[in-house]
């Protein structure tokens, strides 16, 4: 996805191509859209291949799983849960999951990583809830509380945030997005929230707050193709 | 069903947000159009990217090391080869030892894991009665905030009504004492003088006449009643004898009803009046004379 091969990638085709004998890839400075898209397939295929050899029992391709999603998987549990320890256990459970069902695993469903993140936000959503219920948050938490404040990810959270390629494209795209699409995709993602609950968060019809997430979506998925 | 709303479906699907209903509709929809399959595949893994914009968080070292030994674990329990030897029925004496240590190990992992728990759960209920109390505190203070507010207005209320009332009483008080005021100008009852007068007229002894007189105001009023009809140049006029004139005062001319014999004159003496010793009311000529000529028709008392 990135024009860059960010430096996990290229320690991953350098494994691959020890272990098991892929196609040697060349870490290049720049490519062209052609190019990018062909590695891009390539990614999600080698990520396939990692996933098909973790439902055959092989410990280390799951290491590799772990080192290529626990970066953007973790930080997502940090950003939904805004608690590092229950991040932590909530990807350790996702990965037990994946080793557990890696054969479920269809490529037509969408990418690997896709997949292993669905697990994750799931668990990290759930638990989060789950505590909402507990202590009644969710009337009275305003969107700080959620570890969603506009500023959230905005220019001081990317100060922070990665440097990667991958996240500097998307960081990118989604910024290219106008700013009631970008709300409504964030509070979709990381919230843990309703339709409903979101609609309401934002104060706007719940059938503009679809509209808006089915727009923010396609014009992302474009936005992201065209910068590969 | 629209392209535009397999859109919004596969959006929602990408994020986990269908509803029930729509979870139905998009299988549906799905088994109807399988190209849609395609569009919610790219859009789930669209969706997945927005992990990227997190702020970025490393995960402990340690915790592949976790994962890594749970999956051993989890390999050596769930993942035996299937063409291991079958165990034989009679364990051998080391065997039994060990199953024996393990299982004792399992008894007590398992009771002080059900403390741990109970402990956990017993936590848990103090946090969320400490919350339910917290709450009933926050709650109670909203009420005597309100209750409060709520005197406030009325003690305001009150002030504004008793302040309206002591107006009122000023401005009752100010009329009764304008009030007061003029009846002493005007004079109490018992001042006023009131006569009857009655008919010297052979032809209508009926005639008669009260006459209300106001000392304070100078200002009486006259009331006839059955008095004979006048000709069209003569008036009937009245009379104020106060002995400190030697001649009566003029009291003004007034008409009858030609048909009733009745009429009402308010007058004014053009004198001071000092003391009324009678009334009269003479026929004269019409407009009036300044001493009386005509012949007496009423006098009293």
């Amino acid at each position: 996805m990135p024009l860059l091969l960010s430096s996990h990638l290229s320690g991953y085709i350098s494994w691959t191509n020890q272990v098991h004998g892929l196609e040697p890839a060349r870490v290049i400075p720049r490519m062209n859209t052609e190019q990018t898209a062909d590695f891009s397939d390539a990614r999600h295929a080698a990520d396939a291949r990692l996933l098909g050899l973790v439902a055959a029992g092989d410990s280390a391709a799951l290491g590799e799983l772990y080192d290529r999603f626990s970066r953007p998987l973790y930080a997502t549990a940090v950003r939904i849960l805004n608690d590092p320890g229950e991040a932590q256990d909530i990807v350790h459970d996702a990965f037990v999951s994946v080793w557990e069902k890696a054969a479920s695993f269809e490529t037509t469903r969408g990418t690997a990583f896709s997949w292993v993140l669905t697990l994750t936000r799931n668990r990290a959503i759930d638990r989060l809830r789950s505590r909402r219920r507990r202590h009644e948050l969710l009337e009275s938490s305003a969107l700080s509380d959620l570890g969603l404040d506009e500023n959230s990810s905005g220019p001081a959270a990317d100060r922070a945030a990665s440097t990667s390629d991958q996240a500097t494209t998307l960081r990118a795209a989604v910024a290219a997005l106008p700013a009631d699409q970008q709300r409504a995709l964030k509070l979709a993602f990381f919230s843990g929230l309703t339709q409903e609950e979101i609609a309401a968060r934002l104060e706007t019809p719940l059938g503009t707050i679809k509209a808006r997430i089915r727009r923010g979506l396609l014009k992302l998925r474009d936005q992201l193709a065209n910068r590969l | 069903m629209n392209a535009e709303r397999h859109e919004d479906l596969a959006a929602l699907a990408a994020l986990d947000l269908l509803t029930l209903a729509e979870q139905a509709e998009f299988t549906a929809a799905l088994a109807q159009h399988p190209e849609l399959a395609n569009l919610a595949s790219s859009l789930r893994s669209t969706a997945a990217e927005i992990a990227h914009i997190a702020p970025e968080a490393e995960p402990p070292a340690d915790l592949k090391i976790r994962l890594l030994k749970t999956i051993a674990l989890h390999a050596s329990s769930t993942r035996e080869p299937l063409d291991q030897a079958p165990r034989s029925s009679i364990l051998p004496f080391p065997t039994w030892i060990g199953f024996a240590t393990a299982a004792c190990f399992a008894c007590l992992a398992a009771y002080f894991a059900q403390a741990y728990f109970n402990e956990g759960a017993l936590n848990s209920a103090f946090r969320d009665q400490q919350t339910l109390a917290d709450l009933s505190l926050r709650s109670a203070k909203n009420q005597l905030a309100a209750e409060r507010l709520i005197t406030q207005r009325e003690l305001v209320d009150a002030a504004k009504r008793a302040s309206d009332s002591a107006a009122l009483i000023s401005t009752l008080e100010s009329r009764l004492a304008e009030t007061k005021q003029q009846l002493f100008s005007q004079g109490t009852l018992a001042d006023y003088k009131i006569a009857t007068l009655a008919s010297l007229l052979g032809n209508s002894p009926q005639a008669v006449a009260v006459a209300v007189w106001n000392p304070a105001n100078q200002e009486g009023v006259l009331t006839v009643h059955k008095l004979p009809a006048l000709a069209a140049d003569k008036d009937y006029q009245l009379w104020v004898v106060d002995p400190q004139y030697s001649i009566p005062v003029d009291g003004g001319v007034f008409k009858v009803d030609p048909t009733t014999g009745e009429g009402r004159l308010i007058f004014h003496p053009n004198r001071p009046v000092q003391t009324v010793a009678k009334f009269a009311v003479s026929l004269e000529r019409k407009g009036g004379v300044p001493k009386a000529e005509g012949p007496m028709v009423l006098i009293g008392p």
